[in-house]
């Protein structure tokens, strides 16, 4: 579903992604993940179209999302760490537009669901401006999943979301997978990747360091079997030496 | 406490000091550097040659005043200055708040520092802003004449004896809140009280001075003389002296006077100072709430999202129905029509229409006309010329209002062009609806004004109707080129510049757009010269108008298409990163 091939990203000298390739199959979740600076937010961007790539191709659905950017990005949607939104449409009315945009003729049952299921259906008529964070990560979401896209994005999908949306957050990515969509996640929350992601793949300044299946890299990184979680597995991965910092120190006695 | 002060001194020396450094470190970049240039240009020719008389540089405008005049522009001055105080009074609602950064908040509050150091360095820090504006009045009041080193003073005094009022009265009024008089209560006694010392001035005049004829408010002189005559005798007299102290200084002629002016404006300046570090009022809380909107504000500023700026936005409803199939430019278009209504409040409309009614009045005034009519012909002109004018500057919902959203624009499915056209219709729309209002009414003047004949009137009104909505689109097309070409030049980035270097680049912005847009007229005025002689000499001059005005339109209609393909290449290449890090 999504294809990568030598993806590099220069600014000016500063190579901010270098030759990226990877797959991602429908129905896969794949975890992005990698050190501040790794080069995470623009591999999204570009796999988003959202920047131009300086190399390499990437392919939504099979179309070149810079050949043909309107039939790739009909079946994709991106979620920022920030819920963008416009501050002075109303809840209803972001769906109304991104329907348009999208040309989604039956919105209205699918937006009104959508609202049910993230339970912001009450806040209908309300400006961002009225929303607290979570409920605007809510808006964003339905506005990103209107469309029914097959390929979604998140980046930091977690942040300033309690633990009740923490928990429907990731029931809601499991259930898009299930339903045949492609998934990638760039987040430093490794738990996250850890319990919902199928596939991982470690940047470390703009190179891939890491790319399998969480069983694969779990097996290349263990000494013993068993020994490394993906925390270990990330240090060892992205450290200069190929070791962890020192433990930390255990709990204070209750 | 010494302690203290050195410290919180520290803080405020460093901060500006390093504010300057990358403020002179970025001039490596041409940008700034070009608009440093221009900016340092603008403030030399404008302000700062009047400062180098002797120099070479040309000499102020050096106004006569005699002493009366002198004594005028006192009573003037010290006038300004018991309003603004008395506003100051009645009009905030807000408990007192010195205004600090969230940083110095979550730094200073929880520090071992009294309330009353914290007031000094507010006090202290209020003074840079304060230096500043005496700089620039100074630098504006020196180009009529008078002794810099007097302006510049006189200025900080009447600056600083305001700031400390300004303090103290926010102090009185949380004092006055927190023993329960409420801010209605508090307006009705200064109300009351400003009615009562007018109402005792107005009875004095009445009673002790011979009463203004028609033939004197007639005349300028007689009505300055008579308001003088009012304001330094009777109950004006005590009202105003103190305010008289304080400016003072500001009109003196020469340093003896100066001199002298100064002993009792300083002990204005002492008494209020120890009226403001004596006052023992809990300021916290509120300074707490203030820092954070503070911080929201210049968060949203930063980000391009003035609107963030405006409190209580309500949701508006859209102006027609979007379905959701066809175009989906049409998205762009319904979204901002929205925003307009947001941006544009009944009470602004209102005030552009009180402003409209005032200039027509003066300037029907000055051609001797007072017609009603001819009134509002001069508003509907005035209001057609502000509007190519100041329509592209205020109507804003477009790609300098969503830039700050670029990625999530550039995730659309939809062609540059697309998403340019979408974004730039909805302000070109509602400026071209004013304009058609404005020639309508306009149309129907021309029967009621004694101009001839009315068919030309009519004609050059329909010539008009076809030419400004695409004209409109030019217009609006010029500021999103250059937003999407120079995103860190418009204040649309994180770092939008300020400084002398700023003024420059809006400068150079605002010669450019002229430029460009002449230069897109060049073919459309050609057109508009040749079909309208062609037919002039055959059809005659109403046939004429609005056939070269439509081929003009045609015209400018093949320019603003290119325009907008144009546009939506730019969009297409922006790189949103460079956008977010100027």
């Amino acid at each position: 579903m999504v294809q990568v091939e030598g993806l590099t990203k220069l600014y000016g000298e500063f190579v901010a992604v270098n030759e990226l390739s990877f797959v991602v199959q429908p129905g896969e979740v794949m975890g992005l993940i990698g050190p501040n600076g790794a080069g995470k937010t623009t591999t999204l961007r570009c796999l988003a179209g959202i920047i131009p790539s300086t190399h390499g191709t990437v392919r939504v659905g099979g179309h070149d999302i810079l050949r043909d950017p309107i039939a790739a990005k009909k079946q994709l949607a991106f979620f920022t760490d920030e819920p963008r939104l416009f501050d002075y449409l109303t809840v209803w009315q972001h769906l109304n537009f991104v329907a348009r945009i999208y040309q989604v003729a039956d919105y209205e049952k699918t937006g009104r669901e959508l609202l049910e299921e993230l339970e912001i259906a009450n806040k209908r008529d309300a400006l961002p401006g009225e929303l607290s964070r979570g409920m605007k990560q809510k808006l964003a979401i339905a506005c990103g999943l209107l469309h029914s896209p097959k390929v979604i994005y998140f980046d930091e999908p977690l942040t300033g979301l309690d633990p009740l949306g923490i928990r429907r957050m990731k029931d809601s990515i499991l259930k898009r997978a299930h339903a045949g969509a492609a998934i990638i996640i760039s987040s430093h929350l490794l738990h996250l990747v850890q319990e919902i992601c199928s596939r991982l793949l470690i940047l470390k300044n703009g190179l891939k360091v890491v790319d399998g299946t969480l069983e694969a890299v779990t097996r290349k990184f263990s000494e013993q079997p068993g020994d490394a979680n993906l925390e270990e597995i990330f240090f060892r991965a992205t450290s200069d030496t190929g070791t962890s910092p020192p433990a930390v120190p255990p709990p204070l006695p209750h | 406490m010494p302690t203290m002060i050195a410290a919180l001194i520290y803080l405020q020396y460093h901060s500006v000091r390093n504010r300057l450094v990358s403020r002179f470190k970025r001039l490596k970049q041409p940008k700034y550097l070009v608009g440093a240039i221009v900016g340092g240009l603008y403030f030399y020719f404008y302000f700062f040659r009047y400062l180098f008389h002797g120099f070479g540089g040309p000499p102020a405008a050096n106004l006569v005043v005699s002493p009366e005049h002198r004594q005028l522009f006192e009573l003037g001055g010290a006038l300004l200055l018991f309003i603004i105080v008395l506003l100051a009074w009645m009009i905030p609602h807000e408990r007192a708040a010195l205004t600090f950064t969230e940083a110095e908040v979550a730094f200073l509050f929880p520090a071992p520092i009294t309330r009353r150091t914290l007031i000094h360095f507010k006090l202290l820090r209020s003074q840079l802003r304060i230096f500043f504006s005496v700089l620039l009045l100074t630098l504006f009041s020196r180009r009529f004449g008078g002794n810099v080193w007097i302006h510049a003073f006189g200025w900080w005094l009447i600056l600083s004896t305001l700031n400390l009022h300004l303090l103290g009265s926010s102090f009185v009024r949380t004092l006055m809140l927190d023993r329960g008089i409420s801010n209605r209560l508090r307006r009705l006694l200064v109300f009351g009280l400003a009615l009562a010392v007018a109402g005792a001035v107005w009875v004095w005049a009445k009673r002790t001075l011979p009463a203004l004829g028609p033939a004197d408010t007639a005349n300028l002189n007689a009505t300055l003389d008579y308001a003088q005559r009012v304001l330094t005798a009777g109950p004006a007299l005590y009202l105003l002296y103190p305010f008289r102290l304080v400016v003072r200084p500001f009109f003196a002629p020469d340093a003896a006077a100066f001199f002298a002016a100064l002993p009792p404006v300083l002990l204005i300046f002492l008494l209020h100072y120890l009226w403001v570090i004596y006052s023992d009022v809990a300021f916290e809380e509120a300074s707490l709430e203030a820092s954070q909107k503070l911080a929201a504000r210049v968060a949203a500023v930063r980000a391009g999202n003035w609107r963030g700026v405006k409190k209580n936005q309500k949701a508006r409803r859209p102006w027609f129905r979007l379905s959701a199939t066809g175009p989906p430019a049409t998205a762009l278009f319904w979204k901002n029509l929205i925003g307009v209504g947001q941006v544009f409040s009944v009470r602004l409309w209102i005030i552009i229409a009180v402003v409209m009614v005032i200039f027509g009045f003066v300037l029907a005034g000055q051609a001797q006309n007072h017609g009603i009519s001819m009134v509002a012909a001069f508003c509907v002109a005035f209001a057609l010329g502000y509007s190519l004018l100041l329509g592209p500057q205020l109507l804003r919902l477009d790609f300098r209002n969503d830039l700050p959203l670029a990625d999530i624009l550039k995730t659309f499915p939809m062609r540059g062009w697309q998403i340019a056209l979408g974004e730039i219709l909805a302000p070109v729309a509602v400026l071209a609806a004013f304009q058609w209002l404005l020639l309508l009414f306009g149309a129907g003047l021309v029967f009621c004004l004694p101009v001839k004949p009315e068919a030309l009137f009519l004609a050059i009104a329909c010539g008009a109707a076809f030419l400004l909505p695409v004209l409109d689109v030019l217009l609006m097309l010029i500021p999103n080129a250059a937003v999407l070409l120079f995103p860190s030049w418009i204040q649309t980035g994180r770092d939008s510049p300020r400084g002398v270097e700023a003024t420059g680049q809006r400068l150079i912005f605002a010669l450019g757009q002229m430029l460009v847009l002449l230069l897109a007229l060049l073919p459309a005025a050609a057109a508009f010269t040749g079909i309208f002689f062609l037919f002039y000499f055959t059809l005659g001059p109403s046939v004429a108008v609005p056939v070269a005005s439509l081929a003009a339109t045609l015209v400018l209609a093949a320019e603003a298409g290119f325009g907008v393909m144009l546009l939506g290449k730019l969009f297409e290449r922006f790189d949103v990163t460079e956008g977010q890090t100027s």
